[in-house]
């Protein structure tokens, strides 16, 4: 037994060569030297292509925008740009001109933003409810009917556009014709997809057809995770159907829920692709359309500033939720 | 070769010691069970051996060599978990021969070793299974198969039966004994469950809080429990504990009286003391009168009355009230006591019982330290335990 | 696959009972007949409306362009040369296989530094970490348009880092899949994370004592048993780069020979072909294809590796 005992150890030892030799560096490394030489490769990705931008970004927005000459950026300006942004001084000057009725830019962007966020989100949360509801029951031709209703969820944002654009093109499509027989009397536009207001509605329809399958896709994970014995106990309880969705798949899925909203949140929040495929972002300014727009003007220091806005505003919105949510768990 | 040498080991978490200053020497072929409540540091220091966890100070041995900072490939030990821990998304085959492979075995060699551990282990016949697909006892068998097919120098076994039912514990136990010594490997094995300890091992190190108590075969740790620790906790059901102090005429406590010269113990009048007797050493009066030396009698009531079958578990209780205090059983005024099956008890019934005194232990109550383990006259240089290792200092 | 319900087929054996008044009957002495029928009625709704759209692009496809006006419900005609004519017109085909590529490499690029990652924040607690994941989470929050013109700077040469500029990667892959790396990284972290996480501590133990390093441990053990978690992170990264706009569109100056992705294959009809709307439905369709067969494969996968891990923290 000794003999074949040392056979093992010189095999293991065998092979010293600088990779045995990095290896055993490796191994000797405590916890956390070992952990932040893991995540080195990480850190190093998103410090070049994540963090440095952001920074730099970030250090522009306090820098004078420099429409000509040589120079990409002007002076140090201190917080002139958001000074400019937030209170409308830069309304006519800076930013392009406007839209959607109002006097701001800024603050119509805000208030598209707004709409687009609230209503987009409501819909989808309750939509994609709806659908993981159905999809968490038992049926023939499941498998079918998950991946149909899942479907939008992967389709490319620009054919998402397209598809929309497709629909309510006039001329193309039969329901902008019927759209304006039916409401052209409530202000719908016969050419809806220029019309700020009508166009608004398309996008947030276009979003909530694609992203309420995002939402029933977690929602459903949620739904299955829930122990399945909890709704025999339910029954052998008395419980009607009704009863035992109020009582124990709604709250056990509700820290999901949640959390699906806020991820929802976030990204709603930077609309912009879609906006830019189907209608345009002088029709629908978004907040993110603001800043690409005085981005392609050359006002690199306006646009960073709205740019940090922006991210401010998510970030509060994010707290917001996280503080008035904690409780429920799950986020 | 397969000697095992813990040197001043210690470790050391944020703001929790869960090892302080081990010193352990286990030798070549031995089987030693770790014993201990749980986060007692037991765990920790059967980590400190596989190197899953390195020392904060101190130096590890095995077979002869400082692996103190190696990893835990380096050092030729092999262990089996508590949760088994076979690859789930390996057949056993491919379990059993995982560390053979990393090692660049030949394949011949592989399988010979491979099937020589299933015959050991009875799997033959299995090695296509997956993990997923075989019993509790089954896959256990191949986490012990997986450990002995590297041949290594020490086995590392962590309440390997804690999570099988109660029967096939019992009947692993005895095959894990077997295998010890058929292989005669020094096997290291972590329990919290002392009667296992007992049965299994050359020697058990009880540990508490991070602290080696004891480290004595299994039958020296009970009938000469170096401090108050290992009395209580070696033994099933725990030795009766009673607190007292020394007089000119031996014990004296609230309930009861022992009576001895304290001279010929190293204790003086004044002295806190704590009085420990195990349940089978008490008798009932009548029937104490055969042993070679009972105490005078003590007079108690009976209160709950557990029939074993092979013997009768009685709690006595010393005054007319209950008072138990989990914490410090010492502070409680019950008795437990074992008498035969045929015994006619009732329950609150006097009784009268004596102690033998040959089984008695006395304790300092302040350290815990052992002072004596019978009472009957002999030279005072007696003293503690006297075995090694046993000496915790605070 | 799905296991059939047996009340679904319960229910269909009784509907020949008779009769309108019959089921209404039935379904007041079992409310479970109600509540089927509410359920079908439902999940049509959802599939007419979700279907809908594509749809819509398969009629216009189909539809010869000079047909195309005010278009109903049904096709006029019958062409279905659109779909051949798509990849003449514009080299569609290299616009979807650089979709492809640029979505394989950051697939690749991102499970393997998550893994590294996840593995750190599911199974160690070092210092900083709590630190380190709120900083990658506070990434999502910017849009997309602040990092954009630093990166166009450093992707177009106009970075110096000690005396050397920055590598011209505008126009070549490296502009997207860096991004797209960087941008879905932290989505797979936090998948892994949690996967990882669940495998017991003993699995690891068990194959560092039998002989692997502890990235051997990672590799060999954990990985492998995270397959589902990782079958996630891979399929959500792979779909999130070909639904990806932003640096799509704004990285590369639209030539499919300079790596330009699906985007500009669809924008190039929308723009240029503006009055092809054949063409336009037709590439939508196609350009869904790919990635609803990666659905229909993968969504039990997305599901169960969603359940398994992904939302428990």
């Amino acid at each position: 037994m000794s003999t074949e005992q040392s056979t093992e150890q010189t095999r293991s030892r065998g092979g010293s060569g600088a990779f045995s030799g990095a290896t055993r560096w490796v191994e000797n490394l405590n916890d956390t030297q070992f952990a932040y030489l893991l995540l080195t490769p990480t850190l190093l990705l998103l410090g070049v292509i994540s963090i440095w931008p952001l920074l730099s970004t970030f250090i522009m927005s306090f820098q004078a925008d420099s429409i000509r000459g040589a120079a990409q950026i002007g002076e140090f300006v201190g917080l002139e740009n958001y000074i400019g942004v937030l209170s409308g001084a830069y309304n006519t000057v800076v930013l392009p001109q406007p839209f959607f009725d109002l006097s701001s830019p800024f603050t119509s962007a805000l208030i598209v933003t707004f709409i687009f966020v609230v209503i987009s989100v409501s819909f989808e949360t309750l939509i994609g409810f709806g659908q993981a509801l159905v999809l968490d029951q038992d049926f023939r031709g499941r498998r079918w009917v998950r991946v149909a209703i899942i479907l939008p969820w992967a389709i490319p944002l620009v054919i998402q556009g397209l598809i929309f654009y497709l629909l309510f093109q006039p001329g193309i499509s039969f329901l902008p014709d019927m759209l304006y027989n039916l409401f052209g009397g409530l202000g719908w536009s016969q050419t809806p997809l220029v019309s700020s207001s009508n166009a608004l509605l398309i996008v947030i329809l276009a979003d909530i057809w694609k992203t309420s399958a995002f939402m029933a896709l977690l929602i459903l994970a949620g739904l299955q995770s829930v122990d399945r014995s909890l709704y025999d106990v339910a029954k052998v309880a008395g419980a009607s159907k009704w009863q035992s969705f109020k009582l124990i798949t709604f709250p056990l899925v509700l820290p999901t829920v949640l959390v699906a909203m806020l991820f929802r949140t976030i990204q709603a929040a930077r609309v912009y692709g879609l906006i830019e495929t189907m209608a345009s972002c002088t029709t629908v300014p978004s907040l993110s359309c603001l800043v690409v727009s005085t981005f392609s003007v050359r006002r690199y220091g306006t646009a960073a500033a709205i740019a940090f806005i922006t991210a401010a505003i998510i970030a509060v919105i994010v707290s917001v939720y996280i503080i008035k949510f904690r409780d429920e768990g799950g986020v | 070769m397969g000697d095992v040498k813990l040197e001043n080991v210690t470790k050391r978490y944020e703001d929790v010691t869960a090892v302080d200053n081990m010193n352990i020497q286990i030798h070549d072929g031995e089987f030693v069970c770790l014993v201990g409540p749980s986060g007692c540091g037991k765990s920790t220091t059967m980590e400190m051996v596989a190197g899953l966890t390195m020392p904060t100070e101190g130096t590890v041995h095995i077979a002869g060599r400082e692996v103190t900072n190696l990893p835990p490939k380096d050092r030729g030990v092999a262990m089996v978990f508590q949760n088994i821990a076979l690859f789930p998304h390996m057949d056993v085959y491919d379990n059993i021969s995982f560390g053979l492979r990393l090692r660049n075995f030949e394949k011949d060699e592989i399988d010979r070793r491979v099937d020589k551990a299933a015959e050991v282990v009875q799997l033959e016949g299995m090695l296509d299974r997956m993990p997923d697909e075989m019993s509790g006892g089954q896959r256990q068998r191949v986490a012990i198969a997986r450990a002995i097919v590297r041949q290594p120098d020490v086995f590392l076994m962590d309440e390997p039966l804690a999570n099988l039912d109660a029967k096939l514990r019992v009947h692993m136990r005895t095959e894990l004994q077997r295998l010890h010594k058929d292989l005669e490997t020094t096997v290291i094995y972590v329990t919290h469950d002392q009667a296992e300890a007992m049965t299994m091992s050359d020697r058990i190190a009880i540990i508490d809080g991070g602290q080696l108590q004891q480290i004595d075969p299994p039958l020296e740790c009970y009938n000469q429990p170096a401090n108050l620790f290992v009395a209580g906790f070696i033994g099933s059901p725990s030795m009766n504990f009673v607190e007292g102090e020394v007089t000119e005429n031996g014990f004296t406590s609230e309930y009861m009286d022992v009576e001895f010269d304290p001279s010929n113990y190293g204790v003086s009048a004044g002295d806190k003391v704590t009085l420990g007797v195990r349940p089978e050493d008490i008798y009932p009066a009548e029937s104490g009168r055969s042993i070679s030396s009972p105490t005078g009698e003590i007079r108690t009531k009976t209160d709950v009355i557990e029939p074993m079958g092979d013997e009768i578990f009685i709690y006595l209780l010393l005054s007319e009230e209950v008072e138990t205090d989990l914490e410090d059983p010492a502070a409680s005024n019950q008795l437990l006591i074992s008498v035969p099956p045929d015994s006619d008890v009732e329950e609150d019934q006097d009784m009268s019982v004596v102690l033998d005194r040959n089984k008695i232990h006395l304790f300092d109550t302040e350290s815990g330290q052992a002072i004596e383990h019978s009472l009957v006259a002999s030279p005072a240089a007696s003293g503690a335990s006297g075995t090694s290792g046993a000496e915790s200092d605070d | 696959m799905a296991s059939e319900g047996g009340t679904a087929t319960r229910s269909s054996d009784s509907d020949s009972q008779g009769g309108y008044e019959g089921w209404v009957q039935s379904s007041i002495q079992n409310p479970d007949r109600a509540y089927r029928a509410a359920f079908y009625v439902v999940m049509i709704f959802f599939l007419v409306t979700t279907l809908f759209p594509l749809y819509w692009l398969f009629i216009l496809a189909v539809t010869p362009n000079n047909m195309i006006s005010n278009m109903g419900l049904l096709p006029k005609g019958f062409n279905p040369g659109a779909f051949v004519e798509v990849f003449t017109t514009l080299p569609f085909h290299w616009y979807m296989f650089n979709s492809f590529i640029l979505a394989l490499i950051t697939t690749v690029i991102v499970l393997i530094l998550a893994s590294l990652a996840g593995y750190v924040f599911g199974r160690f607690d070092f210092k900083g970490r709590g630190a380190l994941m709120l900083l990658i989470l506070a990434i999502s929050y910017f849009p997309p348009a602040a990092f954009l013109l630093p990166l166009f700077r450093l992707f177009t040469g106009n970075i110096e880092i000690l005396g050397l500029s920055s590598p011209m990667l505008y126009n070549t892959p490296g502009a997207l899949f860096l991004p797209f790396s960087a941008l879905s990284l932290p989505l797979a972290i936090f998948i892994l994370t949690t996967f990882y996480a669940q495998i017991p501590d003993g699995l690891e133990d068990a194959a560092r004592v039998e002989g692997t390093t502890r990235l051997g441990a990672l590799f060999r053990v954990i990985v492998p048993l995270s397959a589902p978690g990782v079958a996630t992170a891979a399929v959500l990264t792979f779909i999130w780069v070909y639904n990806e706009f932003f640096f799509s569109f704004l990285m590369v100056d639209g030539q499919a020979k300079n790596w330009a992705p699906i985007v500009w294959g669809i924008l190039g009809y929308q723009g240029q072909y503006s009055a092809s709307y054949n063409l336009m439905a037709a590439a939508g369709l196609i350009g869904v294809l790919p990635i609803a067969i990666l659905v229909v494969i993968a969504q039990e996968k997305i599901v169960s590796g969603l359940t398994a891990g992904a939302l428990k923290e």
